[in-house]
């Protein structure tokens, strides 16, 4: 292909205004009979800065409003990213040769082969191509690449008075949103949910996650408040909760903030109630009695229903996806295994539960892998893609195993 | 890092650009020394149409190649994009790196498409254009 393409190359680029192809006299070319000459434009050459992408008709209204944006490191394999939809890019060659020939008045003359300037009389119409296309970029759904966010929010969680301490200072491993739109490759909108999934927070103007500890502390002081003040836990008033805990040193934004994590805001009679979420606060129970390591299960029940505050029932259906049992000879032994803290792209998600267990039934792994979202992949396919099922009997339950 | 994609153009008014597209390769004759640029490459025409239903026909002459094609609706349209530096690359560490801009200057939506092998006119002059067929793309 390349006789041309070195000529052009050798010659230096001419400046291009972007036009001067004529594509109308080609797009516009009447039915029977009507002829246009084509030829090398002025300004033709590798202009290895035009591109072409592939837009489906669903994906034109936000390139043309200038809601798409591209990122990715230079590393990184570019992805495309409009306000909720994240799309891998890639280049798909063509050995055609596909001339490109652009818009606007074309010049008046190409140089014929016999070197005139073509028929003076004729009412030829003239295009010019500007380049050859190697060709085109095509658009694939992806899944957010939302495993980096959780690692980098884990850099620097938020702690209590942290700004009372030295070295606060420094802003290391400290995000803003625009630093995050910078360096992970999601949808503005998928960003989003993945920080809500992190119940991340945005403390001035930096993204945060805030340390468990910190979480138990302020948690335990909004419990202890409600039961000082007479709060129930089913209706809190906003106000009253927000100022007591100021009172008590916490600043309103975390308090609002594990208000939201562990319970539900209802208005009711123009004020602002909070209602906290059995399963949530139990849950967060469960994990603290376990941060220690694995327990017996009778030890840890004992243990588990004594820390909850009164009023609010323990049930193992609460902790799916966040604890393994094992059988340990007689004893059946708990720890805690959160499907939070699991790599969210399929095969490192499949991998991890496989080295946390090789063999695994299918009630036990469902919760863990429920969350996983592959566009255009189905939860069964992919069981099929990244485990083996046998089914030792006809009775017994099918085992899954890694492939 | 984020590259906008800019649209100056706007959903209705986006500049329509056109495509000629054959399977193989064209080439200046060997004799041609000059510049390819402004060089005439051949001359496309539209068919008269047999029938008022069949498919708009074009021919493109290339030397003394005739290429029967037809016109073709891309199923996806195709975006041009134009990379552009934008601000920076300055001399030395201080300066921030230039940053990036990706700006629609156009869009295609369909395509003359020659596949067919071409026709030898033979009794025409060879002329300073040839064109050689590479084997068939799908």
């Amino acid at each position: 292909m390349d006789a041309e393409m070195e000529v052009a190359g050798t010659q230096p680029e001419i400046d291009w205004d972007g036009g001067g192809g004529g594509a109308d006299a080609v797009l516009g070319l009447a039915p029977a009979g009507a002829s246009v000459s084509l030829c090398y434009h002025q300004a033709f050459g590798p202009h290895s800065d035009i591109v072409l992408l592939e837009a489906g008709d669903d994906l034109l209204p936000d390139l043309l409003q200038g809601r798409v944006t591209v990122r990715g490191r230079p590393d990184e394999e570019a992805v495309l990213c409009t306000p909720s939809a994240t799309y891998s890019m890639k280049f798909v060659g063509t050995s055609n040769s596909v001339f490109l020939i652009p818009p606007g008045e074309p010049s008046a003359s190409c140089l014929r082969p016999d070197h005139t300037k073509g028929d003076a009389n004729a009412a030829d119409a003239v295009a010019a191509a500007i380049k050859l296309a190697p060709g085109s970029i095509e658009l694939v759904r992806t899944a957010p690449r939302l495993d980096k966010l959780r690692s980098l929010l884990r850099e620097r969680p938020y702690v209590l008075d942290e700004d009372l301490g030295d070295g606060f200072q420094h802003k290391k491993g400290l995000y803003t949103w625009q630093d995050l739109c910078n360096c992970i490759q999601a949808s503005d909108g998928e960003l989003l949910d993945g920080l809500n999934t992190l119940s991340a927070v945005e403390i001035d103007g930096f993204w945060r996650t805030v340390d468990a500890n910190s979480v138990n502390t302020i948690l335990d002081v909004i419990l202890h408040n409600s039961v000082l003040h007479d709060w129930p836990l089913n209706a809190m008033p906003e106000t009253d909760v927000l100022s007591v805990m100021e009172s008590d040193g916490f600043v309103h934004k975390i308090v609002s903030h594990c208000l939201n994590r562990f319970g539900k805001k209802v208005e009711q009679e123009a004020r602002s109630f909070w209602s906290l979420d059995e399963k949530l606060v139990c849950l967060q129970f469960a994990r603290k009695v376990l941060g220690a390591g694995k327990m017996k299960l009778a030890n840890f029940m004992d243990k588990w229903e004594r820390s909850i505050p009164s009023g609010m029932h323990a049930d193992l259906q609460m902790l799916e996806g966040e604890v393994l049992f094992e059988k340990l000879g007689a004893e059946t032994w708990v720890h805690a295994f959160s499907v939070a803290d699991l790599p969210l792209t399929p095969a490192d998600r499949f991998a991890a539960l496989f080295r946390e267990r090789v063999k695994w039934e299918w009630k036990d792994l469902q919760p863990y892998i429920r969350d996983l979202r592959v566009p255009g992949v189905s939860s069964e396919g992919l069981l099929i893609k990244y485990t083996r099922r046998t089914q030792p009997s006809s009775e017994a339950e099918p085992i899954f195993t890694a492939r | 890092m984020e590259i906008r994609v800019r649209c100056g153009c706007g959903e209705s008014s986006c500049p329509e650009w056109a495509v000629v597209e054959l399977q193989g390769v064209v080439q200046p004759q060997a004799s041609f020394a000059g510049d390819i640029r402004g060089l005439h490459i051949g001359r496309l025409c539209s068919a008269p149409s047999p029938s008022a239903t069949s498919k708009a026909g074009y021919t493109f002459t290339v030397g003394y190649h005739e290429l029967a094609g037809t016109k073709v609706t891309l199923k996806k349209p195709l975006l041009v994009l134009r990379k552009k530096k934008v601000g920076g690359g300055g001399v030395g560490d201080q300066e921030p790196p230039a940053e990036v801009e990706l700006e629609v200057i156009g869009i295609i939506r369909h395509k003359i498409l020659f596949k067919d092998r071409p026709k030898a006119l033979i009794s025409k002059p060879a002329t300073k254009e040839k064109k050689t067929v590479q084997p068939a793309e799908n």
